[in-house]
């Protein structure tokens, strides 16, 4: 792996030469099969100024396709728990991941961090329903716990003072549609340069026809289940039966 | 081996969905139920997400009911007139049953109101068929016989029609409203209801015990395959990965259970069954009443 991108970053020299910064990914599709678990995309390039302590910094952050959330929050009625009070989260990135070769905090000042957006504390959430800070913390908690928020699960890698790489992971429930990936280049507190790119995540195969079909054709989809179960059903007791 | 759920959206190993779906099936054959009631908590204890628990689990069980019913109307044990009332009953129950479910989704009430049906719904049964077993088994020796036919107020409704396979001339109305309730249950718990039909028809329409399987799987496999269908389009939570990765194992293991079936009594067998449905009621019970481990949870927003 780290040979191909040092042969990827020696094929474009002239590039970065006149470019403060250079970065690309590993790919530009990821798909989702039946036999998908996961998978972690990688980041990498080079700056023409060494990085490090005292030097550059560099940031990279991934968001995936937004969409609305609920968080609910469980509330004993009598004897049972049941959901209760709710907060309606409109722009909820199904993924987001940033690393640096440092935690975004120490490397900006904190108003350029708000209004990028870098870090999860930075992220534009707005909710309607219940005003209460504990549903914004909790919707934190938990798409950490999924695996779809990360912040920091692995700092940026330098290699050999300009190049740098990190994998992002992507767990199994990540969210299908577009993601893009930004590289910053930290100079002195300051965003100096900056890299967008973007890649795909789609389902393909058999995963992605049935779920193509269970949405477009719902009612064919229907019918198609009940003869597949229905087949399924007779062909096991036809093959299987023990008498 | 990791599948990944197109409906689900999420990977399950695939040899744990065959394993739940073998003992799920071996129980069912062992007792001779369709074995919904276990399988869509064993679903939603293993993380899939409760509607599609409940509409996969709906769609296995008319898989594993198909054969089931083709044997028993090769027999002539199905009586279709009446199963066509319980189906009939049981289609307008599903269709106002799915229509709850999607009320509930919106409401984000869904996992509360499964697992309070089922906690209802079983206990109830389980408890019935506990204490009723128990009861027969204690007295096997001087047993006294239940009259064939009674009379009471529900042979007063109109609507007379009769049914010639189960002897009857009855009013209608009880057995479609019988139809009704199980279609409800069907479309919330993802369940046949073939537990629950069975003693309806002994015991209130007084059907004779031939035809009472036949006949109710006749139901089960109808109406379960309107809630699939129902359910598809409404809520869009069928996943066919997963019920046919259940019903892979769900044929095998009820070749087994139907074989060790045949070597307990009728009365050990209906006090083991209800003790594992009570068993189930009571889990799903303590799931409501402990206290959380997580007091927050997301979902998507309708």
């Amino acid at each position: 792996m780290v040979a191909l991108l040092l042969a990827l970053l020696l094929a474009a020299p002239a590039r970065a030469q006149d470019q403060a910064l250079v970065a690309a990914l590993s790919t530009q599709e990821v798909r989702i099969s039946t036999a998908f678990t996961g998978e972690a995309i990688m980041v990498f390039g080079s700056t023409d100024q060494p990085i490090g302590p005292g030097g550059d910094e560099i940031l990279v952050v991934a968001r995936g396709p937004t969409r609305p959330l609920v968080v609910r929050r469980k509330v004993k009625a009598l004897v049972f728990w049941v959901n209760g009070p709710s907060a309606r989260f409109n722009q909820v990135p199904g993924f987001y991941a940033i690393s640096g070769t440092r935690p975004a905090w120490q490397l900006l000042p904190e108003a350029i961090r708000q209004e990028n957006g870098l870090g999860l504390d930075a992220l534009p959430l707005t909710s309607t329903g219940s005003r209460s800070p504990a549903f914004r913390a909790a919707l934190l908690e938990l798409e950490k716990a999924s695996g779809l928020w990360l912040e920091d699960a692995a700092p940026v890698e330098i290699r050999g003072g300009r190049l740098f790489n990190i994998a992002v992971p992507l767990p199994a429930t990540v969210p299908t549609g577009d993601y893009r990936v930004e590289v910053l280049l930290v100079r002195s507190r300051r965003i100096a340069a900056r890299e967008e790119m973007s890649f795909r995540v789609e389902r393909v195969g058999t995963a992605d026809r049935i779920a193509d079909v269970a949405e477009d054709h719902a009612f064919f989809y229907g019918l198609a289940c009940i003869f597949l179960a229905a087949l399924a059903g007779w062909l096991g007791s036809v093959l299987f039966r023990r008498d | 081996m990791q599948v990944y759920l197109p409906i689900a959206g999420i990977s399950v190993d695939a040899m744990l969905l065959v394993g739940i779906g073998f003992a799920v099936g071996w129980l069912s054959g062992l007792f001779g139920v369709g074995g919904g009631f276990l399988l869509t908590p064993a679903l939603i204890l293993i993380g899939i997400p409760a509607p599609v628990a409940v509409a996969s689990g709906a769609n296995q069980t008319l898989g594993a009911s198909v054969s089931g019913l083709m044997a028993q109307w090769r027999r002539g044990n199905v009586d279709p007139k009446m199963g066509g009332v319980l189906t009939a009953g049981g289609f307008v129950g599903s269709l106002a049953g799915v229509q709850l479910f999607a009320l509930l989704q919106r409401i984000g009430q869904v996992d509360l109101a499964v697992s309070v049906f089922y906690v209802v719904v079983l206990g109830t049964v389980g408890g019935l068929m506990v204490m009723e077993s128990v009861r027969a088994i204690l007295r096997r020796r001087g047993a006294v016989r239940r009259r064939l036919h009674e009379h009471f107020w529900m042979h007063g409704l109109p609507l007379k029609m009769r049914f010639r396979k189960s002897r009857l001339y009855i009013s209608v109305i009880p057995p479609a409203l019988a139809g009704f309730f199980i279609g409800v249950l069907s479309a919330i718990m993802g369940v046949g209801g073939g537990f629950m039909l069975v003693p309806v028809m002994i015991y209130l329409l007084g059907m004779p015990t031939a035809v009472v399987i036949g006949t109710s799987l006749f139901q089960v496999v109808f109406v379960t395959a309107n809630v699939t269908l129902l359910q598809a389009v409404q809520v869009g939570s069928v996943d066919v990965v997963l019920t046919l990765l259940l019903l892979l194992g769900g044929v095998i293991g009820a070749q087994f259970g139907a074989r060790m079936g045949t070597k307990l009594r009728g009365e050990e067998t209906r006090a083991l069954l209800g003790a594992l449905v009570l068993a189930v009621a009571l889990s799903l019970l303590w799931g409501l009443v402990r206290r959380p481990d997580a007091l927050f949870a997301i979902g998507p927003a309708l």
